[in-house]
């Protein structure tokens, strides 16, 4: 007999780790570089989910923010607020980085007429 | 792509979910769905000023850090140093795409504005208006309800992109949005960051009294010093306050001369890369 | 025992997979960026159900608003499809 919560427990942490490899393999085997940048926005994004999903609570997990309910249940359902923390700063800081990717990217186009890896290895002098 | 290529292409990213799979199913990544942390306990149990108070007593002040949202308090106050040099990667990214565009200018009023219909003009002019007050929100009682200066200033770099796309560049230009008065502001929210971070140890320094830097509330040893926990009898979490409005200047503003600079016409720019910059120096 | 919640997040990471997949085998570019963009509003009703606001609110204008938005402008001044 299959227990179903444990079934829906793998499958997400499955799918999470299937989406990293979707935006690892867009990074390393797409030729366009737009492609690349989307897929590696995609691999950031699911990375983060998966530091999120690292400190979820099962069942009933509630924000961590003190809304005045009893200390006691605060503490005992309140989720991890660390991984929180630091996927906060590292969507910021990651977007940043993304979009001076951007800029190389389109200054790349200006320069050599072309985003297409495979044309950009080709050219000469 | 031919067939060989995509049949080893998913078979190398199964591979790599079978890995990812492995450790985590080894304990590589700790424990999924179950149970928190005792560092997590720790946060929540001293972050908010009326749980530290039972948790741990008379001596609760000197490690609480007055904000009842605890992933605000984390980001400024237990793991500071970490944001601080976050935001010092955030301005060295910023400057780099900056850097990229050196020289380059659109001058101004060279075309006629151009932009949506003037239904969705309109309804824009309706919507900045609140987009901006629903960040100031955020920004100013981070400490209270979730939210923070990353979050406020992620929001408000939104309203530049609406604006240039109903409209156009040229209208927030002549509403006095340009790349000196961003660069301006962004530069003030980060000076604003490093003077509160500073201001404890410029004190400690004058005084000969310890201080702690990017820790809000005084701490046991160093009690002369700290930002107030209440302001007229309002909770501002001490420095939490500080850190989150003007961390949301610099984040807003640096979002908002990167949309500047990508939104310049193309034609300018390759005109200007030709030229060598002199004429384009002018405007 | 089931809450909602774990229902929820199946249906929310499975639509991001799917999503994830269509974007990056996707040839047309501006398609591959709405594919994107679906795949990140997917992942804020994770996080919204995972008891994240914070990051929802950092989330959704960055991965719904900002990236897609440079996106834009970077495929509109350049090549808009990418060859096989």
């Amino acid at each position: 007999m299959i227990d179903i919560e444990v079934f829906i427990k793998t499958f997400i942490v499955l799918a999470l780790f299937g989406t990293a490899g979707v935006g690892l393999y867009g990074v390393v085997a797409k030729p366009h570089a737009t492609k690349k940048i989307i897929s590696l926005t995609i691999l950031g994004d699911t990375v983060n989910a998966l530091a999120i999903l690292l400190g979820y609570r099962y069942p009933g997990g509630i924000p961590p923010v003190y809304t005045g309910q009893p200390p006691n249940e605060f503490v005992g359902r309140a989720v991890d607020p660390l991984p929180q923390a630091l996927v906060l700063t590292a969507i910021v800081i990651g977007m940043a980085v993304n979009l001076l990717i951007i800029y190389i990217a389109l200054q790349t186009y200006r320069l050599y007429g072309t985003l297409d890896t495979r044309l950009i290895k080709k050219l000469r002098g | 792509m031919s067939g060989v290529r995509k049949v080893a292409s998913a078979v190398a990213l199964l591979a790599i979910v079978a890995a990812l799979s492995l450790g985590a199913a080894a304990g590589g990544m700790g424990p999924f769905f179950d149970g928190i942390r005792s560092l997590g306990a720790f946060y929540l149990s001293t972050a908010p000023p009326q749980i530290a108070e039972l948790v741990l007593g008379p001596s609760y002040r000197g490690l609480s850090s007055y904000s009842p949202e605890v992933v605000t308090s984390i980001v400024w106050d237990y793991r500071g140093l970490d944001t601080y040099f976050e935001t010092a990667v955030f301005f060295l990214a910023i400057i780099g795409a900056v850097a990229i565009y050196r020289g380059i200018e659109e001058p101004v009023l060279r075309r006629p504005a151009s932009g949506l219909s003037p239904i969705v003009r309109a309804v824009t002019k309706f919507l900045i208006p609140i987009n901006i007050a629903v960040a100031a929100s955020i920004a100013l009682h981070g400490h209270l309800t979730p939210g923070g200066g990353f979050q406020a200033g992620a929001a408000l770099a939104v309203a530049p992109i609406i604006v240039i796309v109903v409209f156009s560049r040229r209208y927030l230009l002549e509403r006095g949005v340009t790349k000196l008065k961003a660069l301006f502001f962004r530069s003030a929210g980060l000076i604003g960051i490093a003077l509160v971070v500073l201001i404890p140890v410029i004190w400690s320094v004058i005084s000969g009294e310890w201080a702690w830097v990017m820790q809000n509330q005084w701490k046991p040893g160093a009690e002369a010093f700290s930002y107030p926990a209440y302001l007229g009898g309002a909770l501002i979490s001490g420095s939490i306050w500080f850190l989150n409005l003007f961390e949301f200047l610099a984040v807003s503003f640096g979002f908002t001369i990167l949309f500047l600079l990508i939104s310049i016409d193309e034609d300018t720019v390759r005109s200007c890369m030709i030229r060598g910059g002199e004429e384009c120096d002018r405007y | 025992m089931i809450t909602p919640e774990l229902a929820l997040m199946l249906i929310f990471v499975s639509i991001a997979f799917v999503f994830a997949y269509l974007a990056v085998e996707e040839r047309k570019l501006i398609r591959a960026v709405v594919y994107s963009a679906v795949q990140s509003a997917a992942f804020a009703f994770l996080f919204y159900l995972l008891g994240a606001p914070d990051i929802v609110l950092v989330y959704v204008p960055v991965t719904v608003g900002i990236y897609p938005a440079a996106l834009l402008f970077l495929i509109r001044k350049t090549e808009e499809v990418e060859n096989p």
